[in-house]
């Protein structure tokens, strides 16, 4: 046994031990105290109204509705876009990761945009499609959002599990295609489509920007919506009570559904890879099919996010929202509104914060796959689970009443809520390619005479490279476009890019709005881009190859 | 890896921490050490009516300095209720949208028991004993150019509109105070909503909403705040304002106190200002309309009918106002 290795697990659990309780643990359980203290005989009335039971049934309808359908989406898209054949490749990866860099709080306004009476569509066509205002419309919209998360967790899982050599094997076997998607590399994706799946589901329980937009018109009410309204109109301790004890709901309905697939689930999907097996790339298609492929790509891509983008950014630089957007009615004067000194120091600030707490997420994300992979730290993963389905209203709340005394306003109160409201998504990309750090390798590297940290660089961090650059960047967008718990926590000199952008968000107006989230999208598009190159670069290049044989010729042989 | 792995680990997770803290003020140690001129202020109003006014009270007042928190009425209730739990309030101050809001504070004993000596220039509808009046918005239709304008509330409801919006009264105040005016009035009532959503009409989230929904051309017309009306108006969208007959209903966002205000004397000086003349001017001109009598605002067409919703009123039957009013829009 190399030395140190005994008393690693331990130290490390005892790390992540000590971030839940801070991250996770003591806020959840002062909001619990909270209610009990004074709402504890509210709850039973409250449980048995009707239109909680809507909301409750509505809530968990669309996680699994939106889970059911992105994951499929998320992993034909993860498949196709592995292979190197594919036209036009490198665009595509870049373009499906798009809806990521838009904030929710105006995608739903894009798509009304789009395809809405006297929408895009509606006025150049005649089509419109009334049901974008109703459950439809939030279930596609929710859909195509988070289809780019499924996306990128499966790829990253892909690109540190699969094993070409084994597609290979089974294709030369006499296996057909098909065979060989179901029985080797959806085998292989499985532990990253597992993490995509619980990702989705709970980041649906808990999201709200999109269905207070698209749903209100129809009457469709969520949990969330119901918090917003009770925060609202919350002056009074009661309403404050019932929000509180709404998002605690959340918490139980994201255990209650993640618990045991963490315990039961995930511990089947694991399995152990060598470090350097894999390399030699995907197995090349037929062009017909491949251009297939491509075409089919750029039709979703170009309904789902170019009319709805090119929407957006119309809305930037059109004078007055119900205009139509020539160019005569075009005007630079929403950037030149939204551009002001105290906005570059906001985007300074969000930027720094953003950085820094990808980098620490990503660092905890690691150390909770890690220790998950023994019995004792597999509640971690479903912990930490808990406070992303929390609305960021309710954590914000949470945080404040444990740390308001010594930390309110502060820039570190907003990195910890970042932190506990992220710290699932760094780790479930993570988690899912960690079959790649075999420790035999590690060890071998130790016994070597490698001390610790040149093990972990040289065995672990290069096919490791791909998920944590992935959940580097995922949390990275998603720090840099938060905005309710930043908006409910910042204080003088603490005011996030995102706050800036709320608070300019006032009386309706759509376009200045539109123009820093366009600045905020090409902001985030060149690092977002230049990641993505960097992650292609530190997959492990292809060993030699038998692939030079066509597979024809291989079976031959 | 060694404990020293970890511990370098635990170091760099620290100093990260240290880097995201950069920036940010500690807030023991600026809550221990502010300055008595120093005050904290949170607030709902706009931005760019609260910058102006803040401006212009350090100006007025040299050495004092007014930190703000500004956020949506709703973040700004969950700092409230989360600092209450974690200390006491730390705001000397608070302006709030609506007289609901600040009534439930005055209740929890947050602000109130003083107002400013020249309170009573403001009209008697809009102030309390415990806060007053500095601000005033009113529900006014919004109506595409392309169809008619509405001359009266009633008119929304008939034939004249494929489309009409709504805001949600249960998540914004100024239209709980128009439901509030709507159901207590006998030739409206609860019917009134009735034979909206008979007629097609859909309920949205807030005023703005309805705003860049009428604008956008999803729905013909809408009940909005003025000022988000004019605002579209102004900038070219095919919009027009109506202030319908039997009125525009007002909502004033009051001013008041912090009940243990560290900060008392500061914080009754921002609060005179912001009610006397200098204030409501400053108010007036950065677009927002003032409640002091004859103060230049934005726009009112000469002889525009205006309403008073009875807050008391409506703080007392809140609960079943909002029941009637879900039994029509749902929610």
């Amino acid at each position: 046994m190399p030395r140190g290795t005994p008393r690693l697990l331990p130290r490390l659990t005892a790390l992540v031990v000590a971030f839940l309780a801070v991250l996770v643990v003591l806020p959840l359980c002062r909001l619990v105290l909270v209610v009990w203290q004074e709402g504890r005989a509210d709850i039973a009335p409250m449980a048995g109204s009707d239109g909680l039971r809507t909301a409750v049934w509505h809530t968990v309808a669309l996680a699994a509705a939106v889970t059911l359908a992105a994951v499929p989406i998320g992993v034909t898209m993860a498949l196709v876009l592995r292979r190197s054949d594919l036209p036009g490749r490198p665009f595509w990866q870049v373009a499906v990761l798009v809806p990521v860099l838009v904030p929710d709080f105006v995608l739903g306004y894009s798509w009304t945009q789009a395809y809405a009476r006297a929408g895009f569509t509606d006025t150049l066509l005649g089509l419109r499609w009334a049901g974008i205002q109703g459950p439809l419309g939030v279930w596609l919209v929710l859909v195509v959002n988070a289809a780019p998360l499924v996306y990128l967790v499966v790829a990253v899982g892909l690109a540190a599990r699969t094993e070409p050599d084994l597609e290979r094997a089974a294709r030369v076997s006499g296996a057909g295609p098909a065979t060989t998607l179901l029985t080797v590399t959806l085998r292989l994706a499985l532990p990253g489509v597992a993490a995509a799946a619980v990702l989705v589901f709970v980041l649906t329980l808990g999201t709200f920007a999109i269905p207070q937009v698209l749903g209100a018109p129809a009457g469709f009410s969520t949990v969330t919506t119901r918090i917003y309204a009770n925060l609202s109109l919350g002056g009074d301790p009661t309403s404050f009570i019932e929000a509180i004890t709404l998002a605690l709901l959340l918490v139980i309905v994201a255990a209650v559904c993640v618990a045991p697939a963490d315990a039961l689930l995930a511990p089947r999907l694991r399995a152990v890879r060598g470090a350097d097996t894999q390399g030699i790339p995907a197995l090349p298609g037929r062009r017909a099919v491949r251009r297939a492929e491509a075409f089919g790509l750029a039709g979703y891509l170009f309904l789902t996010v170019a009319l709805p983008l090119t929407a957006l950014v119309l809305s930037s630089v059109t004078r007055a929202l119900g205009l139509p957007p020539t160019p005569g009615n075009w005007t630079l004067a929403h950037f030149r509104e939204v551009l002001t000194p105290r906005t570059f120091q906001a985007l300074g600030r969000s930027l720094g914060l953003a950085v820094v707490a990808a980098t620490v997420l990503v660092l905890l994300g690691a150390l909770v796959a890690v220790i998950e992979r023994a019995r004792s730290g597999r509640a971690a993963a479903t912990l930490i689970t808990l406070t992303l389905v929390l609305p960021g209203s309710t954590l914000a709340v949470g945080l404040l009443i444990t740390y308001g005394r010594w930390l309110s306003g502060t820039l570190t109160l907003i990195l910890l809520a970042y932190l506990a409201k992220l710290w699932a998504f760094a780790h479930r990309p993570i988690a899912g390619a960690l079959d790649r750090l075999p420790p035999d390798e590690m060890h071998a590297s130790r016994a070597s005479g490698a001390r610790a940290l040149t093990a972990v660089r040289t065995v672990a961090l290069r096919p490791l490279a791909p998920a944590l650059l992935g959940a580097w960047l995922v949390c990275f967008l998603s720090a840099l476009h938060e905005v309710t718990m930043s908006s409910l926590l910042y204080g003088p000199g603490t005011e996030t890019f995102a706050v800036v952008v709320l608070n300019s968000q006032e009386l309706g107006r759509i376009g200045p709005t539109a123009a820093l989230s366009v600045v905020l999208s090409l902001l985030v598009t060149v690092p977002a881009v230049l990641l993505f190159l960097a992650v292609g670069r530190l997959r492990p290049r292809p060993s030699r190859p038998p692939e030079h044989l066509p597979l024809e010729v291989a079976r031959v042989g | 890896m060694t404990t020293k792995s970890i511990g370098r680990l635990a170091l760099l997770v620290v100093v990260l921490l240290g880097l995201g803290a950069c920036g940010g003020r500690n807030g023991s140690a600026t809550q221990s050490t502010r300055s008595a001129t120093t005050m904290t202020l949170y607030t709902c109003v706009s931005d760019s009516t609260i910058q102006p006014v803040i401006t212009a009270f350090e100006k007025s007042d040299p050495g004092s300095t007014v930190d703000l928190f500004r956020a949506p009425t709703g973040q700004l209730n969950a700092r409230v209720a989360a600092d209450t739990r974690s200390g006491g309030l730390r705001a000397d101050v608070i302006w709030g949208c609506d007289p609901l809001t600040m009534q439930a504070f005055v209740e929890q004993r947050l602000v109130g028991g003083w107002i400013p000596a020249g309170a009573d220039a403001i009209p008697a509808q809009y102030r309390t004993g415990n806060y007053v009046g500095a601000q005033l918005l009113y529900m006014v239709a919004v109506h595409r150019t392309t169809v008619p304008a509405p001359r009266s509330w009633s008119d929304l409801a008939g034939p004249g509109y494929a489309k009409v919006a709504v805001p949600d009264p249960t998540v914004a105040a100024s239209a709980l105070g128009a439901l509030g005016w709507f159901a207590a009035n006998p030739d409206y009532g609860m019917d009134f909503y009735r034979k909206l959503k008979s007629a097609g009409a859909v309920q949205v989230s807030t005023p703005d909403d309805v705003t860049t929904g009428v604008a956008q051309g999803i729905y013909d017309a809408g009940m909005t705040t003025s000022n988000s009306a004019y605002a579209a108006k102004k900038d070219g969208s095919p919009v027009d304002v109506v202030w319908p007959e039997p009125g525009a209903v007002a909502i004033y966002g009051p001013v008041a106190l912090a009940t243990h205000s560290a900060h008392a004397q500061v914080a009754k000086d921002f609060i005179t200002f912001v009610t006397g003349d200098a204030g409501q001017r400053v108010i007036g001109a950065s677009g927002t309309y003032p409640t002091r009598p004859g103060v230049p605002g934005p726009t009112i067409p000469t002889g525009a009918p205006i309403v008073h919703p009875d807050w008391t009123r409506i703080g007392t039957t809140k609960a079943a106002i909002e029941l009637g009013y879900k039994q029509v829009f749902g929610g």
